[in-house]
C-alpha cells in the first residue's frame, strides 16, 4: 500500500521546524507504523539523509517511549493502543498522515518527533514513591488487600508514563497522568503514610513544571493507550483536597 | 487543633483554584435555580404576587445586603479562579498540532470550549441587568412605577418587568444571554462533580444528562418572560 507522510522535522530544541512530505509505496497493511518509520529512515539513510528521530524501545505497548502524534490525535487513531501497536492496515491506501511530536510546553521538542518528558520524572520524583526499609522482600500475602482495591489500585498502574493523556489535551495538562500515579500509591496500604504528602507534592511538581490545568474535557482519557479513566482525577481532586484538612 | 502550614498554598495550586472555580459556580447555580423560581411568580394570577415577594425582599435589608456581598464574592472568586486557569491553560499549550485530531474522539465540545466566551457575555450581561431592573437607571420611569399592596404604595415590578420587556432588542438580548448561560452550564455544571471528586463511570450519566436538563429549565424558565410579553400576554 501507499501513504503520504507528512512528518515534523526539527533538527535541535531551539531551532524552528516544519513539516516535510515523504511519499512511501510498497507497504505491507500489516507492519505496524514503527516499522514503517523504519522504512522511511532506511531509505533517507541510503540517499544520504538524515533518518527521522523517534523514541521507541519495547514495541510491544508497555514502555511509553513511542510518543507521536498521527494526524492530532496522540497514538493514532485506535483506542486503547501506544503508536507502536498501530498497523498500517487502520488506514487508507494513499492516505496523507501529518506526524507530529507531542505539543505541550512542559514536554519542548528535542529533535523531530522526540520531546523532552523529564517533567514526568520530577513529578515522580517529587511523591511517586514508597519509603520502606530495604532487605528482604515481604512476604507476598502478609499485608492483605479488597479484590476491588486491588483491581482499582492495579488499573492505575497500567499507566506507562506515555504523555499522551498530555499531548491530547488543549490545555496541555498532566491531571490524567498524575491523578493515576496519586491513586495507584494512595488505593494501597503501603501508600497510605505517605498520602496526604504525595498528591500535595506532585500537584505542586506538576505546576511547576508548566502543565496546564484540567477542563474535565477528558480528551486524555480517550487517547489514553492504557484508558486509564478520568474518574481518578476526581479522586485526585478529593484527595488534594482532603490533604488540606488540618489534622485534628 | 494545628494550623496546617500548606493551606495559603491551595490557592496558588491548580486543583485549589479548580475548587475555587467549582464551589463559587455551585453557589451561582443555587443563586440562579432561585432567582429563575423567585422571576416565574409573574405567571401568577394577580401581579400582586411578585410585588409582594420583592417587597419581602427589599425590606429585609441584612437578608438582602447579606446575600449581595456573598454573591459578588462568589462572582469575584469564581472570574478570578477560571481566568488564571485559563491563561495558564493557553500558556501550557503554545503550539497546536497542525492537523486537529477528530472533535468527537477528543471530546471537543462548542460548550467546553467557550466557556470564558459564554461566561464574559454573562458578565456584561449581569451588569446590564442590574443597571436595567435593580439600579433603574436605563429607563429612569421604571422608578415611578408604583401600585397599591395591603394597603401600601410599593413598587410595581410586575409593571416594570412587562415594560422593559416590551422593547425587542431589550428582550432579545436577555435570551440571548440565556442561551450563552445554558451554554455556560451545561458544561459547568457536570464538571462541578468531577472538580470536588464526586463522579465516576455509573454516576456519569445521570451527571451528564442532569446538567443539560438543569442548563435546558434555565435558559427555558428565564426566557419564558420575556417571551410571554413580547407574545402579548400581559397589557401596560
Ligand atoms: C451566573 C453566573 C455563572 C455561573 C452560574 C457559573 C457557573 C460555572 C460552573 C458551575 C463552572 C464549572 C466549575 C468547574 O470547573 O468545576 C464554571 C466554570 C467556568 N466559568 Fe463560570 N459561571 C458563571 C459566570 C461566569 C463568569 C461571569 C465568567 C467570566 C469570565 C465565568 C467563567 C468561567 C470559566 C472560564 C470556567 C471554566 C473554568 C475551567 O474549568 O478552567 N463564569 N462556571
Ligand atoms: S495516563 Fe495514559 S496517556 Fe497519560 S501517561 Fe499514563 S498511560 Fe500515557
Ligand atoms: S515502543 Fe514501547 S510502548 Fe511503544
Amino acid at each position: 500500500m501507499k501513504l503520504h507522510l507528512k512528518i515534523w522535522r526539527q533538527p535541535g530544541k531551539d531551532h524552528p521546524g516544519k513539516l516535510e512530505m515523504y511519499d512511501l509505496d510498497g507497504l505491507n497493511p500489516d507492519m505496524s507504523f514503527l516499522e514503517m518509520m523504519d522504512v522511511l529512515n532506511d531509505r533517507l539513510t541510503r540517499e544520504g539523509k538524515e533518518p527521522v528521530a523517534f523514541e521507541h524501545d519495547c514495541r510491544e505497548g508497555i514502555c511509553g517511549s513511542c510518543a507521536m502524534a498521527i494526524n492530532g490525535e496522540p497514538h493514532g487513531p485506535n483506542d486503547g493502543a501506544t503508536t507502536c501497536q498501530v498497523y498500517l492496515r487502520s488506514f487508507k491506501d494513499g492516505e496523507t498522515l501529518t506526524v507530529e511530536p507531542w505539543r505541550a510546553r512542559a514536554f519542548p521538542v528535542l529533535k523531530d518527533l522526540v520531546t523532552d518528558r523529564s517533567a514526568f520524572d520530577r513529578i515522580m520524583q517529587a511523591g511517586g514513591f514508597i519509603s520502606v526499609n530495604t532487605g528482604q522482600a515481604p512476604d507476598a500475602n502478609a499485608m492483605p488487600i479488597g479484590k476491588e482495591t486491588a483491581e482499582q489500585a492495579f488499573d492505575a498502574a497500567h499507566c506507562i508514563g506515555c504523555g499522551a493523556c498530555v499531548a491530547a489535551c488543549r490545555n496541555g495538562s498532566a491531571m490524567l497522568f498524575v491523578a493515576a500515579k496519586v491513586s495507584h500509591l494512595g488505593l494501597l496500604p503501603q501508600g497510605q503514610p505517605e498520602r496526604k504528602q504525595r498528591v500535595r507534592r506532585m500537584v505542586e511538581a506538576m505546576d511547576a513544571a508548566g502543565f496546564g490545568n484540567c477542563s474535565n474535557q477528558y480528551a486524555c482519557e480517550a487517547v489514553c493507550p492504557k484508558e486509564i479513566s478520568a474518574d481518578l482525577i476526581a479522586r485526585m481532586n478529593r484527595d488534594y483536597a482532603l490533604s488540606l484538612v488540618p489534622k485534628l | 487543633m494545628s494550623a496546617n502550614p500548606q493551606f495559603p498554598g491551595f490557592l496558588r495550586t491548580s486543583i485549589g483554584r479548580k475548587w475555587v472555580v467549582a464551589v463559587s459556580g455551585l453557589f451561582l447555580i443555587g443563586f440562579v435555580i432561585i432567582h429563575m423560581a423567585g422571576n416565574l411568580q409573574m405567571f401568577a394570577a394577580t401581579p400582586d404576587v411578585i410585588n409582594r415577594y420583592a417587597y419581602f425582599l427589599k425590606t429585609n435589608p441584612l437578608m438582602l445586603w447579606g446575600f449581595r456581598l456573598a454573591l459578588l464574592t462568589a462572582v469575584a472568586a469564581h472570574i478570578w479562579a477560571a481566568l488564571s486557569l485559563a491563561r495558564e491553560n493557553r500558556a501550557a499549550k503554545p503550539v497546536n498540532y497542525a492537523v486537529a485530531g477528530r472533535k468527537s474522539r477528543l471530546h471537543v465540545t462548542l460548550a467546553s470550549v467557550t466557556m470564558v466566551i459564554s461566561g464574559t457575555v454573562i458578565l456584561g450581561f449581569v451588569i446590564f441587568h442590574l443597571l436595567h431592573f435593580t439600579a433603574q437607571v436605563v429607563d429612569r420611569s421604571y422608578q415611578e412605577m408604583e401600585t397599591v399592596l395591603d394597603g401600601k404604595a410599593v413598587h410595581d415590578v410586575h409593571r416594570m418587568v412587562v415594560a422593559g420587556f416590551s422593547k425587542p432588542l431589550i428582550s432579545a438580548f436577555y435570551i440571548l444571554a440565556m442561551g450563552l448561560l445554558f451554554f455556560h452550564l451545561r458544561h459547568g455544571a457536570a464538571s462541578v462533580f468531577q472538580t470536588i471528586g464526586i463522579r465516576d463511570r455509573t454516576l456519569s450519566r445521570v451527571i451528564e444528562s442532569g446538567s443539560w436538563a438543569l442548563a435546558a429549565i434555565l435558559f427555558l424558565g428565564f426566557s419564558s418572560i420575556p417571551v410571554a410579553v413580547l407574545l402579548g400576554v400581559w397589557k401596560l
